[in-house]
């Protein structure tokens, strides 16, 4: 038995999963249907995407969700993990789901997928016969992993930076790269045996005023970490900024460097995707206008012409969504979708360049530091501070870059901190800022993080 | 040639050579270097003095009190770079507390004084120095606020002032207090007639084990069948340091490597034999634990094969019960979400699988409700240090 085979042996021998069965889950896997693999839809669809959120704590719940979803016409569906799970504590998961199995009322906020366990879970998986992306937020999901491809869900969304530096304190950096490296090896592990798990990254990250430049970065050293393990089908992705054009100019640059650094690390037979989330910041209370901009943001998927879109609800600003506003959202996406076919591709040579240089010269100094092994260049460029995200509460981001809209809403760099930028590329970022006479760069910053609202 | 690597241990000596690690039972009737060069001489004559690599845990290492400001930034950063750097606890005081607090009546070799960040004065008053009045230290180092360096430069004498641990965004600088804690520890170690004679046979600076095991860490899950989160716990005849995974902690402090080691300097299985006792007797669950491992109360004041058996498994249930959530004197460890639990040190002498599992049943059990218990490794052959010293000796070498 191979290093990696004990290791996993010892990983899913755990006081809360039933006897693992590796032989019996490869079969599954061997013999699963295509139409659970969304890289065979990616592969044989010529439509975006559609893709909700949501988990609830019971089986009875999701099952319900799901079924409203098939019927708004999803294309891929979601388990939305809970935050208990998300920090491996599976003891207060368990309570919880007792309590709400009893009372009715949730007391989680998504699907305790240990706890439910892989043979259970699987039996829905099976049923609805769709495409599922786990979303989580897990820094270790190692054992979650394991169980969720068993269960028949075959799209692991996170990494090592995406699904720790936006959401934990203080969870070890250095650890998130080791446990995230069994997680590619597991995917590339059953990849082989049927179309392949693909392995989506989240680029959010903290969701507020994110510079296209670090979220490009990010997106390129989580595809290659993956890729170096041996997965197959990949997912870049971001978040609708604030700015159409700036978005349009995201993408371009984002999938032809993702495209490029994966041939150029010998990751030719990998196929890339690039996938677009409506607005993830703060949104309006008013439901008309969450409308609007959920319908501007499947516009702008369209201009970018995304392979996936993640949908937000207009009932965003009052907390989790019913399934019922979901599966509103998840139709008013799709009609929209099918309107937008053949838009005129919309360009802008000078700032395509510009992002591009900037993206260069940051990955340039990561692939330069002197490590031995990849994921600790990547280590190393964040402790230095060469990549960092705002507003990230973790105590190894260096939080020093300060960013801020420009009078057409793009994300600027207002301070780089140590982003290793050259003078010119630092230049031509504040050379688009412009502060009101009066107005602070606090007072900026407050009213830029609220734009939709 | 590959190097030698010796650990002079306070029971055994051990030597690697090619791959190889052999023991010596130590000698205490003759002084380290005439022992050791005794029964390895031959070994030691084969290698120059630069291809020869020392750690020691023999001395004791030194001990150090730390007053601080905060549970959440000064005294814990201090306390993480004190453990970290080789260095044993007596104590701590928060300075709030100060007034309630007792002067520990022990020597302490160096005292940490630390607290505030830059910039902001006046945590450091008369009542401090009277306090430091009550303590018998050797050394004392200030790492606190600078705005009360010149109150503390004239309040207390021979005071070493080095950089703020606390920067101005709250996270640790650990470089300053760390370097000067680990010369502290080697012009101990150089003091120490034992130890420095062994300079004789090394042109290499002689480490603490507990640095050495703790650099070992990161390639443990490529060397044994382990996986993250683990514990190493190394139950010696002097001290027990328990090696931890920092994702097992909720509250760490990231830093480099990714392990974080604490000491209980009076949980020995030889020389520490008494205090482990009388811990023992102090814990409600011990007696309910004699039973399980089926023999009575009597059997800690034996001294046969059978009741030192039974005091290390008593040691593992001792330090996993002080790092769990029914102890809050240390550190809390996430045992729930541990994978694996290696033990080393001069307890795999004594203990086989089955002994070392059948504490770790009981404790699982009984205190966590668990039916699964981690993966459990011996390292029998004690090789876990020589990891260490493979990857110090590596840095070392041109």
């Amino acid at each position: 038995m191979s290093l990696f085979q004990r290791e996993r042996a010892i990983i899913t021998r755990n006081e809360y999963v039933d006897r693992f069965d590796f032989e019996e889950i490869e079969d599954f896997v061997k013999n699963a249907d295509k139409n659970l693999f969304i890289s065979h839809h990616f592969k044989t669809r010529d439509k975006m995407l559609v893709q909700p959120r949501g988990g609830f704590p019971t089986f009875e719940k999701v099952w319900k969700l799901y079924e409203e979803f098939t019927a708004a016409g999803v294309d891929v569906l979601p388990l939305t993990i809970d935050s208990n799970t998300r920090l491996n504590d599976y003891a207060t998961a368990k309570k919880m789901l007792i309590l709400s199995e009893e009372n009715d009322v949730d007391m989680l906020n998504g699907y305790p997928l240990i706890i439910h366990g892989y043979r259970t879970t699987r039996r829905m998986m099976t049923h609805f016969n769709t495409p599922v992306s786990l979303r989580h937020g897990t820094p270790d999901a190692r054992l979650l992993v394991e169980v969720a491809i068993a269960s028949g869900i075959f799209e692991i969304e996170g990494g090592p930076i995406t699904y720790l530096l936006p959401y934990s304190k203080n969870f070890p950096l250095d650890k998130a790269f080791l446990y995230w490296k069994y997680v590619e090896r597991v995917c590339a592990h059953y990849s082989a045996f049927n179309e392949p798990i693909n392995r989506e990254s989240f680029g959010p990250l903290s969701a507020t005023l994110q510079p296209p430049a670090i979220v490009i970065v990010i997106q390129l050293v989580e595809m290659l970490l993956s890729l170096e393990e041996g997965v197959k089908s990949f997912s870049v992705s971001f978040s609708q900024s604030g700015s159409m054009i700036q978005d349009v100019v995201t993408a371009k640059v984002l999938r032809k460097l993702a495209r490029e650094y994966a041939d150029r690390f010998g990751h030719t037979d990998a196929s890339i995707h690039l996938v677009y989330h409506q607005w993830m910041g703060a949104f309006p209370r008013n439901k008309e206008f969450s409308d609007a901009l959920i319908t501007t943001s499947t516009v702008i998927a369209a201009m970018v012409g995304a392979d996936k879109i993640i949908v937000k609800t207009r009932d965003e600003a009052f907390g989790i969504p019913t399934k019922e506003a979901n599966a509103r959202a998840v139709a008013s996406v799709q009609y929209t979708l099918g309107m937008l076919k053949g838009i005129p591709p919309v360009e802008d040579e000078e700032e395509e360049a510009h992002l591009e240089r900037m993206v260069r010269e940051i990955m340039e100094a990561v692939l330069n530091d002197g490590a031995d092994t990849l994921w600790r260049k990547v280590f190393n460029a964040i402790k230095k501070g060469h990549i960092e995200i705002p507003f990230s509460p973790h105590v190894i981001n260096a939080n020093e870059v300060i960013t801020i809209r420009d009078p057409q809403e793009n994300i600027r760099i207002l301070e780089r901190g140590k982003l290793p930028i050259s003078d010119e590329s630092f230049a031509y970022e504040k050379s688009k800022i412009r502060l009101q006479p009066g107005e602070t760069v606090v007072e900026k910053i407050i009213k830029d993080i609220g734009i939709m609202q | 040639m590959n190097p030698l690597m010796l650990d002079i241990g306070s029971t055994y000596f051990k030597v690697m050579e090619n791959g190889r690690v052999r023991h010596w039972f130590r000698d205490f009737t003759r002084p380290i270097h005439d022992d050791l060069m005794d029964k390895c001489g031959g070994l030691v004559a084969r290698h120059t003095p630069e291809n020869i690599f020392i750690c020691s845990s023999a001395n004791g290492g030194l001990s150090t009190l730390i007053l601080g400001l905060s549970e959440s930034f000064s005294l814990k950063y201090a306390v993480n770079i004190a453990f970290n750097s080789g260095i044993n606890i007596i104590d701590t005081v928060l300075l709030p507390r100060l007034a309630e607090a007792t002067p520990p009546k022990e020597q302490v070799d160096v005292v940490i004084l630390v607290g505030g960040i830059d910039g902001v004065a006046g945590f450091f008053g008369p009542e401090t120095a009277a306090f430091l009045r009550q303590v018998d230290y050797s050394n004392i180092v200030y790492v606190g606020s600078d705005a009360d360096i010149d109150f503390v430069k004239e309040a207390i004498e021979n005071v070493v002032i080095l950089d703020n641990i606390v920067d101005g965004k709250l996270k640790m600088r650990d470089k300053g207090l760390k370097t000067y804690l680990t010369d502290l520890y080697q012009a101990d170690i150089m003091g120490k007639e034992e130890i420095k004679r062994l300079y004789d046979i090394t042109a290499n600076q002689i480490f603490s084990t507990p640095y050495i095991v703790n650099q070992a860490l990161p390639a443990i899950s490529q060397k044994l069948d382990v996986a993250d989160p683990f514990i190493v716990i190394d139950i010696g005849g002097a001290t027990t340091d328990i090696h931890y995974s920092r994702d097992l902690v909720s509250d760490n402090i990231t830093g480099e490597g990714g392990y974080d080691r604490l000491v209980f300097k009076k949980l020995g299985v030889y020389k520490s034999r008494e205090s482990l006792i009388h811990t023992a007797r102090q814990n409600e669950y011990v007696f309910e634990l004699l039973e399980y491992l089926g023999v009575t109360e009597d059997i800690l004041e034996k001294q046969s094969e059978e009741a030192t058996r039974v005091l290390m498994q008593l040691a593992i249930f001792l330090v996993l019960y002080k790092v769990s959530r029914h102890h809050g004197e240390y550190v809390e460890l996430k045992l729930e979400n541990l994978n694996s639990i290696v033990l080393t040190g001069g307890i795999t002498k004594v203990l086989d699988e089955e002994d070392a599992e059948a504490i770790l049943r009981f404790f699982y059990k009984k205190l966590l409700h668990f039916h699964q218990i981690p993966q459990l490794v011996l390292d029998h052959d004690y090789e876990i240090w020589t990891y260490g010293m493979e990857a110090v000796s590596a840095k070392e070498r041109p």
